[in-house]
């Protein structure tokens, strides 16, 4: 079942250094490769930003819930059935009329797997990491986010245990919407905080 | 501009997944690295900011080497540290 997910000629040194490591780690009865297999298909297939907009959507709809996603986002997040590797602490920010709010990591590339899967290349990069703490409006302006001189950015480190998930205010999206039309609505920026719905 | 067209541009692979528009990975050996990196660190029983340390330590390094480069180099050094690949032999 592994034929496909390898490239039998590795084209890189650091490619190469991960063919070598794995089989090492194999011999070693520290992995094997269907576990491999599994993990890949698990984080390419079933963790994304659909599962952050099924939290975010939920929220929207029901005030009970959102009440608990604000006080508690790992137990409100896992009762919808997400959670685990840095999904640990859950910390949920609700934008509103007066605050927008961003999520950085400044020292590497923390991101809420669980709900929102692997980061962006962009979220990695250095001048986003650097400068969306110097200067988040110019970034946000950059990147297609206009937010108004009245409301206040808070930027969000999540170099520590913290995982944050922005969420974004509902847009005005017409009248009895049901809850999956609404979590269409919610794309992977706008739960990061560089783009508004 | 936006963020996928600023940065993501480097995405060749089309037969790769995607999720909201962005591919999750852009070669297969970094989805292989990142899956390695979960399960080494859970087999050695350690918490997930210990290679995330590494990791930390990696990119400031080198700030501009390639992230998955990256993340590589802090898979080595966490086997090496938890001494994975020492014990017999």
């Amino acid at each position: 079942m592994s034929e496909d997910h390898h490239h039998r000629l590795p084209t890189t040194p650091v490619e190469a250094r991960v063919e070598v490591l794995e089989a090492l780690l194999i011999e070693k009865g520290i992995l094997d490769a269907g576990t491999v297999d599994g993990l890949v298909e698990y984080y390419e297939h079933q963790v994304g930003p659909m599962n952050g907009a099924k939290v975010v959507a939920r929220a929207w709809i029901d005030p009970d819930y959102c009440a608990r996603l604000l006080a508690d986002g790992t137990a409100a997040i896992a009762e919808l059935g997400f959670g685990g590797v840095e999904g640990e602490h859950m910390v949920v920010l609700e934008n509103t009329p007066q605050v927008h709010n961003v999520v950085v990591c400044t020292l590497c590339s923390c991101y809420p797997w669980p709900v929102l899967g692997l980061p962006p290349n962009w979220y990695k990069s250095p001048p986003y990491r650097s400068r969306m703490v110097r200067e988040p409006r110019v970034v946000l302006a950059e990147m297609g986010c206009a937010v108004g001189d009245d409301v206040e950015i808070r930027v969000w480190d999540s170099s520590a245990e913290v995982r944050y998930l922005v969420l974004p205010m509902r847009p005005e999206a017409g009248e009895a919407v049901s809850e999956t039309a609404l979590a269409d609505l919610v794309t992977r920026d706008s739960m990061i905080g560089v783009a508004r719905l | 501009m936006s963020p996928g067209d600023l940065l993501d541009a480097g995405f060749a692979e089309p037969s790769l997944p995607r999720s909201n528009g962005t591919p999750t990975f852009d070669a297969p050996w970094q989805a292989r690295a990142l899956a390695m990196a979960v399960l080494v660190v859970e087999h050695a029983g350690r918490p997930w900011d210990d290679f995330r340390l590494r990791l930390i330590a990696a990119i400031d390094d080198d700030p501009e080497r390639p992230y998955w480069d990256s993340w590589v180099m802090a898979l080595d050094r966490f086997v090496a540290d938890a001494d994975l690949l020492e014990s017999h032999e």
